[in-house]
């Protein structure tokens, strides 16, 4: 068969996907939660660049207006995001509207997880990209730093693969719970304590404070480099300074919050450090990511709407 | 005739409390508009959702021309257009955007769907909301909306729940033209607890009480189930003649009248009688006592009577139909 009449035949069974992808992308865009969600990080984002301007590095300037989204306080708008499509009363406007004609759940499910990643990849970037495009290029009263355009492009990927796991976990919870404020409540008493819970299984380096500490060493990490006992060291003494940065931030988010603390100290200290991979971050996220979809797949099919 | 609906022993019990379809055997023909009748709760909406895959049975199956219905029978829902109770339609959106977002979900090609949108627009009467979003719409509109979105894609099967629930009268006369109409081409199912919609558009019924199906037929067949025929007779004269005609007619055989207030009589007919026959010796008799005849109101309640009589029959009999 020609690849014409293959694209011919795709592009129907592909057709409800892509029409729930955009009505929910144009429905998302539309809402208040997004619009706020997009002026205040773009506000915080301009708030840390300009607290931080003249005090930190390419690399932890970077990786401060990183901290946001990986540990506070955009967590609740992704989770938030997440958990509604197919739980509490959506799932009644779902049922009549949509999943009464001819789509099957797995499409319609695929195409809601689909917006809403495409939406939260879409809201970091905007915000993001033109900010680490000013950080890099702008002329600092700072010492250089060696940021390179794989380490940006690594160490933002991260990042955004754990908005995306965040999503497909809000996602999961909201599919099995089905009401959206418990599965919310649920996810962020599981989130919060997350590093402890890492730390039981020594996995520290997953955990969202252990990866924003570790971001801007990977932000000056080339492709074809290796990372040498120098850079890990660079990166030992960037600690405080990372963590003075995270501290700084929540006292101008919140006023009086003290910085969390990594719950195993010693581990920054220790050689274990040095073992930040970006294959084994991208595996610990996206396998559970991958799994997190399809376990609401399943759910979702099988279930009474 | 090939049935567009067949059921096996279908069942579903909700978390092992509630029965909602229990055991039901159903087959509705092909190109007949079909009324699924029962009081609120009698598990007409769950037998539709179940037809849909919206719900799993618990137990027993049913197919729709052929095709056995689950959660992932694509190819059944593209066979069916369903008009939810009060469909609740997404408020952002203006119709020809929810229209469209519908027939994509259809995979209707472009040419097909921009054209069939605007006729259904037309038919329904909403050319002239198209600017409107669909949260500015009364409930009428609502459901003339979820018509048109059940018909999107031109399908063979129309399940509609309760369509004329909520409707101004005009607006209900156009749901059961409409009703008729596409019952010349489609298969229609119209679940309702209104008796005089069921009347007017239905040709098959099926009655639907606490879950069971205790009546399947025509139309014809459930009127027959009556025990008599009543009519009522309204006049115009002396109230004291009337009185007289009344005793006169009760030694009719086969005949039992009644006076009622209007002044009126109400005769009702034993089965072993020709309906006919006894009609015509009552109206002689009206004739010669010099009353003038007013109206013949003949079992306007018909359909409303079978039904609650079959409701009472199930009520009393128990497991038995």
């Amino acid at each position: 068969m020609d690849s014409t009449a293959e694209v011919v035949k795709l592009g129907p069974r592909i057709m409800p996907y892509l029409a729930v992808l955009q009505h929910d992308l144009m429905t998302l865009r539309a809402s208040r939660l997004v619009r706020l969600w997009l002026a205040a990080t773009v506000v915080l984002t301009l708030m840390l660049m300009a607290a931080n301007w003249t005090r930190f590095q390419d690399g932890p300037l970077i990786a401060s207006l990183l901290f946001p989204y990986l540990v506070f306080p955009w967590f609740f708008i992704v989770v938030a995001l997440g958990v509604s499509p197919v739980s509490g009363s959506r799932a009644d406007v779902v049922a009549d509207g949509i999943l009464s004609r001819p789509v099957s759940r797995s499409a319609y499910l695929l195409a809601t997880w689909s917006a809403r990643v495409v939406l939260i990849w879409g809201v970091y970037l905007i915000v993001m990209v033109p900010a680490v495009i000013v950080v890099t290029l702008a002329k600092r009263p700072v010492p250089g730093d060696t940021v390179t355009i794989y380490g940006i492009v690594s160490a933002m990927g991260v990042v955004g693969l754990v908005l995306t796991f965040l999503t497909s976990l809000a996602f999961l919870a909201g599919t099995l719970l089905r009401g959206p404020l418990l599965a919310l409540v649920v996810l962020v008493f599981l989130w919060y304590p997350v590093g402890l819970i890492l730390s039981v299984f020594s996995l520290e380096q997953f955990s969202p404070i252990s990866l924003s500490r570790a971001i801007s060493t990977q932000l000056r990490q080339t492709l074809s480099t290796p990372r040498t006992r120098a850079d890990s060291n660079a990166r030992a003494e960037e600690t405080p300074v990372l963590t003075e940065g995270v501290e700084y931030f929540l006292k101008v988010f919140s006023g009086a919050l003290s910085a969390p603390k990594a719950t195993k100290p010693d581990f920054f200290e220790s050689e274990e450090f040095r073992d930040f991979s970006l294959l084994r971050i991208v595996l610990g996220y996206g396998v559970p990511t991958v799994m997190a979809v399809v376990l609401a797949m399943l759910c979702f099919c099988w279930r009474d709407l | 005739m090939e049935s567009a609906i067949h059921t096996e022993h279908l069942t579903k019990i909700y978390r092992q409390r509630l029965i909602a379809v229990n055991d039901m055997n159903l087959d509705v023909p092909q190109g007949s508009v079909f009324g699924l009748l029962g009081p609120n709760g009698a598990g007409k909406t769950t037998t539709l959702r179940l037809l849909l895959g919206l719900q799993r049975p618990t137990a027993g199956r049913a197919e729709v021309f052929g095709k056995v219905c689950g959660p992932n029978a694509v190819r059944v829902r593209s066979q069916i257009g369903y008009l939810p109770t009060n469909p609740r339609l997404p408020g952002h959106l203006r119709p020809i955007e929810y229209l469209d977002l519908l027939g994509k979900l259809c995979r209707l090609p472009s040419q097909v769907r921009k054209p069939r949108i605007s006729a259904l627009l037309r038919t329904v009467g909403l050319l002239g909301a198209t600017e409107q979003r669909i949260e500015t719409f009364s409930t009428g509109m609502c459901t003339r909306l979820g018509i048109a979105a059940s018909l999107v894609a031109d399908p063979p099967l129309l399940l509609w729940d309760e369509p004329t629930a909520g409707l101004d009268p005009s607006a209900r006369r156009f749901t059961l033209d409409l009703i008729r109409e596409l019952g010349k081409t489609k298969t229609v199912v119209v679940a309702t607890h209104i008796l005089s919609d069921i009347d007017q558009i239905c040709d098959h019924i099926g009655v639907m009480h606490e879950g069971r199906m205790i009546f399947t037929g025509s139309t014809q067949d459930m009127k027959k189930r009556l025990r008599c025929e009543d009519f009522k007779l309204e006049l115009d004269g002396d109230a004291e003649e009337i009185g007289r005609l009344a005793h006169d007619l009760a030694r009719l055989e086969g005949v039992d009248v009644r006076l009622d207030a209007g002044p009126a009589l109400l005769v009702r007919m034993t089965k072993d009688h020709s309906c006919a026959g006894v009609l015509a010796e009552v109206l002689k008799s009206v004739d010669n006592a010099n009353l003038s005849l007013k109206a013949i109101h003949s079992g306007p309640n018909a359909t409303e009577d079978a039904y609650l009589q079959l409701l009472q029959e199930h009520e009393a009999h128990g497991f038995h139909c």
